[in-house]
Formats: C-alpha cells, structure tokens, sequence
C-alpha cells in the first residue's frame, strides 16, 4: 500500500494511476516522495540531477552529456553513467560502500528508464512527468519500463 | 453548452459515481487540486460532446488532443515516445492554428511542447545551454511567441 502525506484528492489519483500503471508496486509496496513535475526525469534522477530532462533526441531539444553520442541504445545509456563514474556489475543487493542504479529496458532492448538504489537498499525512481517514487527494484518491471537490463555501481 | 452542474446532473442519472470532491469542489483548494478539477470537468464535458463537433471547433479539438496525450505520456521519459503519441502527431497536424493554444498550455504549466512548436514553425528560439531545463525553454518559447504576436 502507498504511504501517502497526505490524503488529498490528487494524492489518491496519483496513486491509483500509479498502481494502475505499475500494479507490482501494490505487491511489493511503495512510497511516493515528491510533487509531480516535469523539471527532470529518471534519467536525470538517477544522476542526481534535478534542473534537466536528459534524453539523447535527435532534434537536440534535451540535455544530454555532450561528449556521448546522441543514440537511444542500451550502450549509449551506459557511457553515460560511466561518464560519472558507474561501472557494469551482475548484483543488484545493496553493497555499503558503493552506489547502484538499474537502467531498464523494453523487449527490443531500448532503455525506458533508470533507478536510483538508497541507503536502505530501496530504489528510487521519477516516473516520467510524474511523481518521485521509493520501491522495490522488480516493483516497477512491466509493460511501461519492461525489465532490469543493467545494473552498475561506482564507490561511494 | 451545458453547464457543469448540468452534466453533473446528466451522470448521476446514468448511475456514474461522481467523487464528492468534484461535486463539491469549491475555491478552498491548492492549484494542483484546482487543475485536477479542472481537467475532470474537460472530461465530464468531452462526454457529452460528439467527437465530430469536437473536429469543427480547434480549441476544443486540441484539448480532447492534449488531455489524451498527457494521460498516455504520464509516466514515459523517453521523448521520442513522448512527441510520437498519436495524439501529439495529431496536435503538431493542426499546424500553426494550435501555436496560440500550444502557448497558452505553456503559460499555464511546462510540458513537452517544444518539438511541436520546432515541427509547427521551422524556429527553435532555445539556447543549447537551455536544453532540458523546461521551465527556461518554456519562458524562451513564450517570449517568442510575445515577439511574433501570439500572445498579448
């Protein structure tokens, strides 16, 4: 069940369009942790970026780190967090001294989304125009963000 | 047109449960409650409105267009997804009939509007240092839109 601030009308759409969106995330619980907004996107998130929407479109409307190419492949998104520091690894479980992010997926191998993992082991995602969200890795897996492709770290 | 309360009415004959909140929504409400709200009643009134009055009347059109985008769109980050929802393409097919009602979407609250309006009218006024930052590039597109007449 969502941990809600408070219960406004907008906290409960936003919930239910979440859950109806991701419905692991009722299996597994999740929290929302922010406003919804479109400042950024998970790309950027999990860089810890909170000023730009980071997407590699070819129309150059979008931040994307200058010196990796502007393609929308699996191998493009992982020089990206190598640019700042992460490395390929097999193991998703919290390590203490270092930081993980997830990079997911759809069937054809196109990224759709990247997670942040916190102190508590948790994840921490931006869903789009939308909400923060803290949840279990496999709690967002599905038709919208398809599967967990990489996992990287880099030293704490 | 009929009025809200009307509609209201209308749904509750049909045995639709309307929220309370909707019902009773009154002026003592945060802006995203309000735009909430607001976007309910859009979607109470698109109920009652044949989709091919909707296609003779282009503000009407376009917000049956945006409220189908952002719905479809909540939850993507990949832009290219974001700009190819039909409804989206749909939008940029208007032309520049839907540059005053793009930017008067813009002055309300970001969005991804910026390939529509490059699509629309060949310009892209927004610096590369602006790039991803929604809310300059929105604040550089509206300037725009003020230097080409567009907004008052």
């Amino acid at each position: 069940m969502v941990a809600l601030g408070q219960e406004t009308g907008v906290h409960i759409i936003s919930a239910t369009i979440i859950e109806l969106a991701f419905p692991n995330l009722v299996v597994n619980g999740y929290t929302i942790t922010s406003p919804a907004t479109p400042d950024y996107n998970c790309i950027a998130w999990a860089a810890e970026d909170i000023q730009a929407w980071w997407w590699p479109d070819q129309q150059l409307c979008y931040y994307w780190p200058p010196e990796i190419p502007r393609k929308e492949t699996l191998e493009v998104f992982i020089m990206a967090y190598e640019a700042l520091g992460y490395s390929v690894c097999e193991d998703p479980a919290y390590e203490i001294n270092f930081e993980k992010i997830a990079i997911f997926a759809d069937a054809a191998g196109k990224p759709t989304h990247a997670a942040r993992q916190l102190h508590s082991g948790k994840w921490t995602s931006k869903l789009g125009n939308s909400e923060d969200i803290e949840h279990a890795l496999g709690g967002i897996s599905g038709s919208k963000y398809g599967v967990v492709a990489v996992i990287m770290k880099r030293p704490k | 047109m009929t009025s809200f309360s009307e509609n209201i009415s209308k749904l509750q004959t049909k045995e639709v449960k309307v929220p309370s909140w909707v019902v009773h929504a009154n002026t003592a409400v945060g802006e995203d409650s309000k735009r909430v709200i607001d976007e309910y009643k859009r979607t109470i009134e698109h109920y009652f409105v044949p989709i091919s009055r909707q296609w003779a009347d282009p503000p009407r059109r376009f917000l049956s267009l945006k409220i189908q985008w952002e719905s479809g769109t909540a939850f993507l980050s990949s832009i290219t997804e974001i700009v190819l929802h039909p409804a989206y393409q749909q939008i940029i097919g208007m032309g520049p009939i839907a540059i005053p009602m793009i930017l008067s979407e813009m002055q309300k609250k970001p969005n991804h509007w910026f390939w529509a309006l490059k699509a629309i009218t060949g310009d892209d006024p927004v610096p590369p240092n602006q790039r991803g930052r929604l809310r300059e590039m929105t604040a550089t597109w509206l300037l725009w839109g003020k230097k080409q007449g567009y907004i008052l």
